[in-house]
């Protein structure tokens, strides 16, 4: 991308340069050196407006056909530079070069448009019905001509006067374009919201069948996941082989103990209070939500874990465990047993402890300083390895 | 020359693309983002904050966002909208509980006006996971037919863990914004 921008860069060099090296590239000519130098003594003389045939000859070569060329071209300068003095001074118009001159001009034409703006104001106020369409043209002409005459002015004018009188001709527009939309409204150009061509009725009847359509929608049922829901005070097993399941929930459990054997893909917590998670490897994530008073023994890949209250956590996790706005949580590492469980754990990548269920991240805590919210389950309160 | 030329010329110098990957915490967006660009996926934390890849991607350079969907930090997602060419919304087709919670956030993303422009490819991730809905189950949940009808959007199926269907949504995404900005050369 960027060699592509240099390329092009390059090729306008070359091509800006191009008559030089052709020149420079002929032997009969002045180097280049020289042609700049006669260039630079040519600029002030034929500023000055000053004849300066002195220094056509100074350091010329001695090529006549260089000579006679730079002699032409010195006079053309000359006779141009002459003729636009000339022109400057030219007696007929007498606005030139002079400010109050100028400004007498500008005036008289202000005053002649807005005399004749309220002119029409007035015709089209007593009789609406007037065709005042080249009136409005002609000022709007006139406006321009006075924007015109500032422009060419500009160059000598003080600057206080080129501001006041480009703000002068903006009223002045303003002004005309408020007559206009007065005299002609309709004339000016506008986005306009076209009437609907449906007819009221059939309007009415699209918008009903979408919102029925819509109820439809959201109502639209999803079957439900297999997992262990609304339960109380039970002992809840589960055994999972190869892979013949994929995601798991656990919802809306109270004084549960659940024991899950086996890998798995995913597994969802939901609203769960008093109850002890035990689980075998889960290859990709868990989430869990609004828990409180709960135990788990988990491992995963990833773990989430929000709205959760006075529980611990036993964790084995590849990458950092997360809690959002959780409160009194503690973490420790995965304790548990059962009969295949380090197969299981080498199937899913999870058979060394990296260490990770220290590392938790609270997205509700951004500061260096240890989050309030969770804390490292102290040794001497972590529970035995569980066998399930 | 208004200002969307120059805005187009600018870009088809430079052949960029701006992209927003969002979507619920746990859908899998930092998961696609690393396959894509063909990164070990085996051990990626919760994005805590936002991840930027530049990648290559047939002559286009593509600037993916990678902007952390837990819930404390969605309201920042709006920090990243400007200038982006193309939105991925990413679902996780298993978690089938808060679908409507996806279906929220999907919905206010979409109002938002600095996102009017935007192509948006929907992903329906986890799609290797037995039970995983349909890209066309997601669709309805979501309701995109009743999206508005200016808006270039596309389902695909896809899973992070595999690569499957990745290729296939981005291609989609690219080409769309591709017709959109550049003039075919």
């Amino acid at each position: 991308m960027l060699n592509q921008r240099d390329q092009q860069v390059s090729i306008d060099i070359k091509q800006v340069s191009n008559p030089l090296h052709i020149s420079l590239s002929r032997t009969d000519r002045p180097p280049l050196w020289r042609l700049q130098h006669q260039l630079i003594k040519l600029l002030p003389t034929t500023m000055n407006d000053q004849q300066a045939p002195s220094a056509t000859t100074d350091g010329m070569s001695t090529d006549p056909t260089i000579q006679r060329k730079h002699a032409a071209m010195i006079e053309r300068l000359s006779n141009l530079h002459q003729s636009r003095v000339s022109n400057k001074t030219d007696p007929k118009d007498p606005s030139f070069e002079s400010t109050k001159s100028f400004l007498l001009l500008f005036t008289n034409s202000k005053q002649a448009i807005e005399s004749s703006l309220t002119q029409v104001q007035q015709i089209s106020d007593t009789d609406p019905t007037q065709d005042l369409k080249p009136e409005l043209e002609k000022m709007s002409l006139s406006i321009t001509e006075l924007e015109k005459l500032v422009a060419e002015n500009s160059y000598f004018l003080p600057p206080y006067e080129v501001r006041s009188s480009l703000k002068t001709i903006s009223d002045l527009k303003q002004t005309l374009d408020s007559v206009t939309s007065k005299v002609k409204p309709r004339k000016k150009f506008s986005f306009k919201n076209r009437p609907a061509k449906k007819p009221e009725p059939a309007n009415t009847i699209t918008i009903e069948a979408i919102e029925n359509e819509r109820e439809q929608q959201s109502s639209y049922k999803v079957k439900d996941s297999p997992g262990f829901r609304s339960k109380e005070n039970e002992i809840l097993t589960k055994e999972f082989k190869g892979s013949e399941i994929g995601e798991f929930v656990l919802s809306d459990l109270t004084n549960c103990e659940v024991r899950l054997r086996g890998c798995f893909r995913t597994l969802f917590i939901n609203r769960l209070k008093n109850c002890k998670i035990y689980t075998g490897p889960v290859l990709g994530s868990i989430l869990i939500e609004e828990v409180e008073g709960c135990l788990f023994v988990v491992a995963s890949h990833q773990i989430r874990i929000h709205d959760a209250k006075e529980s611990d956590f036993y964790l084995r996790c590849r990458s950092r465990p997360i809690i959002e706005r959780s409160s009194g949580v503690r973490f420790a590492p995965y304790r548990l047993c059962y009969d295949g469980i380090e197969s299981d754990l080498r199937e899913s990548n999870l058979d060394d402890d990296t260490g990770s269920w220290a590392n938790v991240d609270d997205f509700q805590w951004l500061r260096a300083v240890q989050s309030p919210n969770w804390s490292i389950l102290p040794e001497s309160q972590r529970i035995d390895t569980v066998n399930i | 020359m208004g200002l969307l030329s120059i805005i187009r010329k600018i870009k088809r110098k430079e052949k960029e693309m701006r992209i927003l990957m969002v979507g619920l915490d746990n859908s899998g967006k930092t998961t696609i983002v690393l396959k894509i660009n063909g990164e070990d996926t085996s051990v990626i934390s919760p994005t805590l904050g936002f991840n930027i890849k530049t990648m290559t991607y047939d002559k286009y350079t593509l600037n993916i966002w990678d902007v952390g969907g837990q819930k404390t930090i969605r309201s920042y997602w709006r920090n990243y909208f400007e200038q982006t060419d193309g939105l991925v919304w990413v679902v996780d087709s298993s978690d089938l509980r808060r679908l409507d919670d996806c279906k929220f956030e999907l919905d206010n993303l979409l109002k938002e006006e600095r996102l009017s422009g935007a192509s948006l490819l929907v992903f329906a991730n986890k799609q290797d996971i037995q039970g995983a809905l349909s890209p066309e189950e997601i669709a309805k949940v979501l309701n995109l037919d009743a999206m508005d009808k200016s808006r270039h959007w596309r389902i695909v199926g896809c899973s992070a863990y595999t690569g499957e269907g990745l290729l296939e949504g981005f291609d989609w995404l690219v080409q769309d914004i591709a017709s959109r900005i550049y003039v075919l050369d």
